[in-house]
């Protein structure tokens, strides 16, 4: 399982507001880095893809975004997660779990059935 | 929700895209810089590093890209584009932008106007709750062919056991009365309902309240809108004030809304009264208690989650039952229902089969103008495929240059759709204005509501995407390598007959069929106007009176016509006057069978004769030709009764012999006939002669009084109209409260008798001339644009030596045979779809022998001149010039 694998279609959104949460304040590239860092290196992301993630975040009210100071003196602009955004990672998390338990059913060997 | 706000915060991404642009780019720069300074601080050369950070973010045009598309609604955008660009287009061809959006919105305005018409009749609920529930019951006897109204106890009996009904209601549909307050008296007609008519129909009011149980026989009135407004200045405070109704007090309880005035749609009634209180206005009213009297109509609500098969399987047990226990006056009795708010059956085929017409007519001009246009788009596409070509080349897809000429015929479309609707509103008001001969009052006007509305929509934006489908594929598909060249590139190598020759010759196909029908109107019209009526059609004024609803006896009515009548006789230039109790060509209907007295059985045979009530003099003031005996003068109501027939009356009845003398009679009334008079058209002009009986009004009027009032007719010797003030002046100086209505000259009356010719010949000749011209400038079009396409053949042909005359008879040629092709194949087709028309045609045959040898002439000239001018300028081509072009 050395192989780096692509970013799952929807899942990114989710990756992104679970990271914010855990984080705090985050600007782009700090975000991209920190969702590489937590998948152990396995994700192969291309920094791109995580704007459009982010403008539709933020166009769905789940994130709000301000131009602040990096801790190299940068100018950059952070996202953060708002009230509709904690909730939203509640809800999407939950979902995204059932999903993988059915799926894991699926998956996992007959005998136990 | 947040997909909502998602889309509307894209929505507004639209406006303002510069700024967040910029705001973009900044925030892509500092995540190139942060990660730039993350790559130096891990050993890499800033190049390197720099390198590495845009690699690792995958481009930045393209994630700029991706996010622009993002931020707004990249379709929506292409959209506007598309229709920015369109409206450039359009722009810069004006001429040909006019006259499609011309021919369109003609085409939809026609069909508009027609539709608000189907609307109106056909479609259009009454106001009366959920319309499919409310429905209008009918009796029927058994070989009748339909339908009769209700007497009162068969109604009370329905009303009573039915279970399928939550309400039946009942009503008396025509009552004349005269009104009376500020200004002059003015006669109104209203409707006499039982006390739970408002609650059945569930009408809305203005003002007040409808009647409720237990106002039966209350002196109280709901007025119409229309009424309210005229007379009353649309009192506010009306509800509770009294109004006089022939001569009667009546209390004002309500108003209903604008939109009612008649149950069916069709009569113009202007208020309602109970039904126990109706005999107050009209004192012949049949005896409630009788139960062979058929004379109310009825409405009934069913009951929730009854269907009309259960509503019918009851009425016939009903009827069955009343059958069983009134066998005297119910037996063999029916009853069967419409949806209330529509016409009866039999009046509706007419109306149905004459808008039917009237909409393959209009469809027709809609067709012509269609073809018109899409040959113009096809000449537009021909003079773009050099653009289409570079585009092509560029890279943009088929598809996308298909959006965009669709865009643009959908523009053209929704142009014409919306003078279309202009042009309806115009010609809907115009008709609404028209007067129809009848002696009820009618309410026939339309107008343009919002199912119009909608209809026009659709039609423009079905003829703006099919006249645009076929130009844009071609459009869409030029010869890459011939276009970029600059040579015709639509223009397929080997195929002769092209699309538009087919639309030029489906075009002029049907200008034949539309122009036969119309051609048959128009002869319609002549003939009409050739029709002999009988009468003097100039030179006289006519009044009409109803004495009985402002409370007068027979003897007071025939004492006030003599009175008026000598009274008006004594003006200046009146040089005589005369009353009658209804004037020719009203197309009412006053008939008995009547045979001649003394005869044997087996020899008599009864003719049908229209009946009038004329009062001395009459004959000379209508002009009518006295033939044989005497007028009129000196009867009195108990003398033996005496009559004048016309010509057609002596021949029918006696064989053509002069019958001064003789007797005729009706089984009960027997007439002595004193003199003979010329035949004229009684009810209306289409009518063959029919015999008529002409009877003293002196004698008649105590026992057959007559429902619409009296008429006086009087002969001037200048402009009639000039003398109508004195004339009503001379009525109300006999009585102030006397209402004067139908006032008109024999000019106006006989304008309103050619009414049904009139109307016809006038909308089908509007639509036949339309279409002839559409049908000539689409045949001119593709004509010049044949020429235009060949100026280099052509000037070959002459450089090689062919004379002017020829290529003028070459390009002649193809324009007369596509003409020719045309109307082989639409002379049979109005063949066929002229017996649509007979029914409304006077004094001709559908296939009429004129018309169809004219128009297939008429036609092929007018191709002719639409040829002729491309053909001349073809032959003016300068072979030198041809040849240098392109």
């Amino acid at each position: 399982m050395g192989e780096k694998t692509d970013v799952w279609q929807g899942t990114l959104a989710l990756m992104a507001l679970r990271t914010l949460e855990s984080m705090g304040p985050l600007h782009g590239y700090g975000l991209a880095r920190r969702i590489e860092q937590i998948s152990g290196d396995r994700l192969q992301l291309n920094y791109g893809t995580l704007y459009p993630a982010l403008l539709k975040l933020e166009q769905e009210g789940f994130i709000r975004s301000s131009w602040g100071l990096s801790d190299n003196n940068r100018r950059a602009k952070y996202y953060e997660l708002t009230k509709a955004g904690e909730r939203q990672v509640k809800k999407a998390a939950a979902e995204w779990e059932q999903t993988t338990a059915i799926l894991a059913r699926f998956l996992t060997p007959a005998e136990e059935a | 929700m947040h997909t909502l706000r998602a889309f509307w915060i894209r929505l507004r991404g639209l406006i303002g895209a510069r700024r967040n642009e910029e705001d973009f780019a900044a925030e892509l720069a500092s995540h190139v810089e942060m990660h730039t300074d993350d790559g130096i601080r891990a050993g890499l050369s800033p190049e390197e590093a720099r390198r590495q950070a845009l690699i690792c973010l995958g481009g930045a045009e393209q994630t700029r890209q991706a996010y622009r598309e993002r931020r707004g609604l990249p379709w929506l955008e292409s959209l506007f584009r598309d229709f920015g660009y369109a409206l450039r287009t359009l722009g810069k061809h004006r001429g040909a932008t006019a006259a499609a959006i011309l021919s369109i919105g003609l085409g939809i305005g026609a069909n508009a106007t027609i539709f608000s018409m189907v609307n109106r009749f056909l479609l259009r609920p009454a106001p009366m709750g959920d319309p499919t529930t409310l429905l209008a019951l009918q009796t029927t006897h058994d070989g009748d062919e339909c339908c009769n109204n209700f007497s009162f106890p068969v109604y009370t009996d329905i009303r009573d056991q039915a279970q399928s009904f939550s309400g039946v209601a009942a009503y008396f549909e025509l009552i004349p009365a005269s009104i009376t307050g500020s200004g002059e008296p003015e006669r109104v007609f209203g409707q006499a309902v039982t006390a739970n008519f408002f609650q059945v129909t569930e009408l809305p009011m203005v003002l007040g309240r409808g009647f409720v149980t237990g106002e039966e026989s209350a002196s109280e009135v709901v007025l119409g809108a229309g009424l309210w407004q005229r007379r009353f200045n649309a009192d506010k405070e009306i509800v509770g004030k009294t109004v006089t109704i022939s001569g009667h007090v009546f209390t004002v309880i309500g108003v209903v809304t604008p939109a009612f005035h008649s149950v069916e749609q069709i009569l113009g009634t202007e208020f309602w009264v109970p039904l126990g209180s109706a005999s107050q206005l009209a004192t012949d009213l049949p005896f409630q208690a009788s139960r062979g009297d058929h004379w109310l109509a009825v409405v009934g609500r069913l009951k929730p989650g009854v269907t009309r098969a259960q509503a019918a399987a009851e009425l016939n047990t009903l009827a069955q039952r009343f059958a069983l226990a009134n066998p005297k006056t119910d037996q063999g009795n029916r009853f069967s229902f419409d949806q209330a708010g529509t016409m009866p059956p039999h009046e509706r085929r007419g109306l149905v089969l004459f808008l039917a017409a009237l909409t393959v007519v209009v469809l027709l001009v809609l067709a012509i103008a269609g073809a018109n246009v899409a040959n113009l788009l096809f000449a537009q596409a021909a003079s773009r495929q050099r653009d289409m070509a570079v585009r092509l080349a560029l890279g943009a897809t088929r598809a996308r240059l298909q959006r965009q000429m669709l865009t643009e015929s959908l523009l053209l479309g929704l142009g014409g759709g919306v003078l279309g609707v202009v042009l309806s509103l115009w010609a809907t008001r115009a008709l609404s204005a028209l007067h129809l001969p009848a002696p009820v009052p009618l309410d026939l006007r339309i107008s343009v509501d919002w199912r119009v509305l909608l209809f026009a929509l659709a039609l423009s934006v079905l003829s703006g995407l099919l006249l645009g489908v076929a130009p844009a594929w071609a459009a869409s598909r030029p010869l890459l390598a011939n276009a970029l060249k600059g040579e015709d590139a639509l223009a397929r190598p080997g195929r002769r007959i092209s699309l538009r020759n087919f639309l030029v010759v489906a075009q002029v196909a049907m200008s034949v069929v539309l122009l036969s029908i119309t051609g048959l109107f128009l002869r319609s019209l002549q003939s009409a106007a050739k029709i002999d009526i009988g009468f003097r059609s100039k030179g006289l004024l006519m009044m009409s009176v109803d004495p009985r609803v402002h409370g007068y006896t027979a003897p007071r009515t025939v004492e006030f016509l003599s009175l008026f009548q000598q009274r008006v006789a004594a003006l200046p230039g009146v040089v005589s006057a005369s009353a009658t109790d209804r004037t020719p060509l009203s197309s009412t209907t006053r008939s008995e069978d009547l045979h001649a007295a003394g005869v044997a059985d087996k020899d008599k045979h009864d003719v049908n004769a229209e009946l009038f009530m004329v009062t001395p003099g009459y004959f000379e003031t209508m002009g009518i030709p006295r033939i044989a005996g005497q007028d009129f003068g000196g009867e009195t109501a108990t003398g033996p009764k005496t009559a004048v027939v016309n010509r057609a009356f002596a021949e029918r009845v006696f064989g053509g012999a002069i019958p001064i003398g003789w007797q005729v009679t009706n089984g009960r009334t027997t007439y002595e006939i004193i003199g003979v008079v010329g035949n004229v058209k009684a009810r209306s002009l289409g009518e063959e002669t029919r015999p008529v009986l002409y009877r003293s009004l002196q004698q008649s009027i105590a026992n057959d009084s007559s429902f619409l009032g009296y008429t006086l007719v009087v002969h001037t010797s200048g402009n009639p109209a000039a003398i109508a003030q004195a004339v009503r002046s001379q009525v109300h100086a006999l009585d102030p409260a006397m209402a004067i209505f139908n006032e008109e000259t024999m000019e106006e009356h006989m304008r309103t008798a050619f009414f049904l010719p009139h109307l016809a010949a006038t909308l089908f000749g509007t639509f036949g001339f339309i279409g002839l011209v559409l049908a000539a400038v689409g045949l001119y079009g593709v004509m010049s644009y044949a020429v235009s396409r060949r100026t280099r053949e052509i000037g070959i042909r002459m450089a090689m030596g062919a004379r002017p005359g020829t290529v003028e008879r070459l390009v002649l040629r193809q324009g007369m045979a596509l003409t020719l092709i045309a109307v082989i194949l639409g002379w049979p087709a109005a063949w066929m779809l002229s017996r649509l028309a007979s029914s409304f045609l006077y004094g001709i045959q559908p296939h009429d022998t004129m018309t169809f040898a004219v128009v297939p002439l008429f036609l092929a000239s007018i191709a002719f001149v639409a040829c002729w001018i491309p053909a001349r300028r073809a032959a003016s081509i300068d072979p030198m010039r041809a040849l240098r072009t392109e």
